[in-house]
């Protein structure tokens, strides 16, 4: 587990004063898939899972995807208010809300198909186009901008080797830009997956995509 | 002074200095109207709920923090309201610089020019020049299916058509894609407006020229157009609507508000089919004589003839084929010239009915109907009955090999044959086309579409609503009510009617179902007939 350790980028909490890993702080799943039941309400949306399975194909739903479906739908009042979770349990599935994932989340709810597409176009954290593995995201707002966004935007796109936006051709990898990701205090603050890699410099960008590509190769 | 105050359902507030008194309830926007103001507003559609989410109707509300939107914001007593204040000005100059931002500013091409509330606003208020250097976002234009096309650019995002389609269509198939500046209107991908029953009426409210018609694309400017009140002739519903007319062709409908028969709207139907009331080839000269013998002859001496030979048969069996799509005053007059001519053993008309219903479910008052012709009522309550099949054929077997005196006003006979009248001792075709079956007509006599005349129908209702001339007749085609009424004049020894509202005075007098009622009394809105016989 040492080896699995990392100085910088560092993880949300990790101050240098303990000799801890992240795994002897959350536990040796807090790189793991997310639970097929979503995990406990309590924590459930902050969980910072790094492994997702995405199945473009996966049908929606069955079998403990639609109990939590189920759970959603239960939650609130009316359709509508449904369909946020209900499209993010579809992302969360299949890795990206398609046309074709909207118009089955709309017949699910009960909405307009075009209603759906209004709400899946208006949020940019449901992806409309498939990602790779890893979505990398580098805030370039303005805490990490001052503090070098720019540069490591850029030596992400080089060292995976695509453009801003697309998929690497081993599928591993997008990197994208994001606004403000809330972590103003650790610039230059990436979202990768649902994990914050804080901190992050140009130099560490290699060690990142390392640990992602082995991440891969450990049975992912 | 506080007890009147809580007895009156009215508040009484200021604006622009003028004191005015509206209902509880009456929004600024429209108490400002009342005083003949208007405040430049998108998204706000009387026929719609209000977002006040454009922010150009905002005014100035003394006492209140910020700029008000005048859409919601309702009028209380001792409001003192300023539409026209520095600061309203000052921020409605800002908003129309925003909006201005990425449109493209192509007016010279754009169908909407002349109408355009953009054009309109920033002409009145908008800065001289544009502070903007940087490249505008472009869009091009989508084909949203139906006759809408959608030119993304223009659109100002007051999403009065995706209001429209969900609360008056009741069927949300548009909605804003995307955001901020990339935002557009769409349909969900390649699923467009088709199949959608009265998604044209998005056309008509958007403010500016992004949801334009494929029909009318490029067809005549704004500014170019004859608006005439009228009717819809198009189903029994009768829709108040206007004809816009250049080089007197119909170019395209619009619905005209009725809050009692059609709201602001109109179906897809009734306002795709106007090509029938530009269509060429008319009758445009009397003429008499059958088949070879048929020479043209001028409306004094055709009439004299006619005159003489209903005289002369008179006592024979009458029979009269009417028309749904004739006014009132026409049917009335041909039912007087029928009895005038001898005993009239049957008035029939017959009419296209459609299979179904098509209803506008957010404002159920407004039904295409299965009757395809406006006059359906109308002719049912001067004495007509429906006859033949549910295409507007069949039904008149009775009447082909007829030996007294057949009377045809405005029903082209498509389905009948040559013979058509062949045994009729006198047989008049009062029409807008020539036909074969008129060809044993002893005259035929060219009248005018409802285009063409003044005069009155009873919808689906029961509610008699006049329609005005938009068009001139070709040749000498004369309206219906003219011709019938003259003959009538002379048989029964009563003067020619001067205008339709002298024959609909007539027929008032001669129909206890319209008692009561007078051209004045139907206005532009019309009058419903129970009500105004139990009244009168």
């Amino acid at each position: 587990m040492s080896e699995a350790r990392f100085q910088n980028p560092g993880w949300a909490g990790n101050t240098g004063e303990f000799d801890l890993t992240e795994a002897d702080v959350r536990g040796s799943d807090f790189a793991g898939e997310p639970p097929l039941d979503g995990g406990h309400p309590s924590v459930a949306p902050s969980l910072p899972f790094m492994l997702v399975k995405k199945d473009p194909d996966a049908p929606l739903f069955e079998g403990p995807y639609l109990e939590r479906f189920e759970k959603i739908r239960g939650r609130y009042p009316t359709a509508r208010a449904a369909l946020l979770p209900a499209l993010n349990l579809a992302q969360e599935l299949r890795g990206h809300v398609s046309p074709e994932t909207m118009d089955e989340v709309a017949g699910l709810l009960g909405l307009s198909d075009a209603f759906v597409r209004g709400v899946a176009t208006f949020y940019t954290m449901y992806n409309k186009r498939p990602v790779g593995r890893f979505l990398i995201q580098v805030c370039t707002n303005i805490s990490c901008n001052l503090c070098g966004a720019d540069k490591v935007l850029a030596a992400f796109l080089e060292h995976t080797g695509t453009e801003l936006g697309q998929t690497s051709s081993d599928g591993n990898f997008t990197v994208a830009e994001a606004e403000c990701l809330a972590a103003c205090g650790f610039p230059t603050c990436v979202q990768i997956n649902s994990r914050y890699f804080e901190d992050v410099s140009v130099d560490d960008v290699p060690a990142v995509l390392e640990r992602l590509k082995r991440e891969v190769n450990d049975g992912f | 002074m506080p007890d009147s105050g809580r007895k009156a359902n009215t508040v009484t507030l200021t604006i622009d200095g003028q004191e005015v008194t509206v209902p509880k309830g009456t929004s600024l926007l429209h108490a400002a109207e009342t005083l003949g103001t208007e405040v430049p507003h998108y998204c706000y559609h009387p026929g719609l709920t209000a977002p006040a989410q454009c922010r150009i109707c905002l005014v100035e509300v003394e006492g209140a923090p910020k700029l008000q939107p005048s859409c919601v914001t309702m009028a209380q007593d001792g409001q003192v309201v300023h539409t026209e204040s520095p600061a309203a000005k000052r921020m409605r100059q800002g908003v129309l610089e925003f909006y201005l931002v990425n449109h493209p500013l192509d007016c010279p091409i754009c169908d909407m020019s002349g109408e355009c509330k953009l054009q309109d606003y920033v002409f009145d208020e908008g800065r001289e020049k544009g502070r903007g250097r940087e490249p505008k976002r472009v869009f091009g234009r989508d084909d949203f299916g139906g006759d809408v096309l959608y030119y993304g650019d223009r659109c100002v995002m007051c999403t009065r058509c995706v209001r429209f389609m969900d609360e008056v269509a009741r069927d949300s198939r548009l909605t804003v894609v995307d955001r901020g500046s990339r935002a557009v209107i769409d349909t969900f991908f390649d699923r467009g407006l088709e199949g959608a029953s009265f998604a044209g009426n998005v056309v008509d409210i958007c403010p500016v020229g992004a949801l334009v018609s494929k029909d009318f694309l490029h067809k005549a400017r704004a500014w170019d157009l004859d608006h005439t009140q009228s009717v819809c002739p198009n189903c029994s519903q009768g829709c108040n609507i206007e004809l816009h007319t250049r080089d007197n062709l119909v170019q395209r409908l619009r619905p005209r508000e009725n809050q009692e028969v059609n709201g602001h709207w109109m179906c897809d139907y009734g306002r795709a089919n106007y090509e029938w009331m530009n269509r060429p080839g008319r009758l445009e000269e009397p003429a008499a004589g059958r088949g070879a013998k048929r020479r043209a002859v001028d409306w004094k001496r055709v009439l004299e003839h006619l005159f003489v030979q209903l005289r002369e048969g008179s006592g024979a069996e009458v029979k009269v084929v009417g028309s749904a799509s004739a006014s009132n005053e026409a049917l009335a007059g041909l039912a007087a010239v029928g009895g005038a001519a001898g005993d009239v053993s049957s008035r029939v008309f017959r009419s296209r009915r459609a299979a179904d219903e098509v209803p506008l479910p957010g404002f159920p008052s407004l039904v295409r109907r299965r009757d395809l012709a406006p006059n359906v009522d109308g002719a049912g309550l001067l004495g007509f009955e429906r006859t033949g099949d549910d295409g507007g054929g069949g039904g008149l077997e009775d009447l082909a090999g007829h030996d007294g005196v057949l009377v045809v006003l405005g029903d082209e006979l498509a389905d009948q044959g040559e013979d058509f009248g062949a045994g009729a001792s006198l047989y008049v075709y009062l029409g807008t086309f020539d036909s074969p079956a008129a060809r044993n007509a002893d005259f035929v006599l060219p009248v005018t579409t409802f285009a063409e005349e003044e005069g009155s129908f009873v919808n689906a209702q029961g509610r008699v609503q006049r329609y005005w001339q938009g068009m001139q007749a070709p040749g000498s085609a004369r309206p219906a009510w003219l011709v019938l009424g003259a003959l009538a004049a002379v048989l029964g020894g009563d003067g020619t009617p001067a205008s339709a509202e002298d024959v609909f005075a007539g027929l008032v007098a001669a129909h206890p179902a319209f008692a009561g009622l007078t051209y004045d009394a139907l206005g532009d809105q019309g009058a419903a007939l129970q009500k105004e016989a139990a009244h009168g």
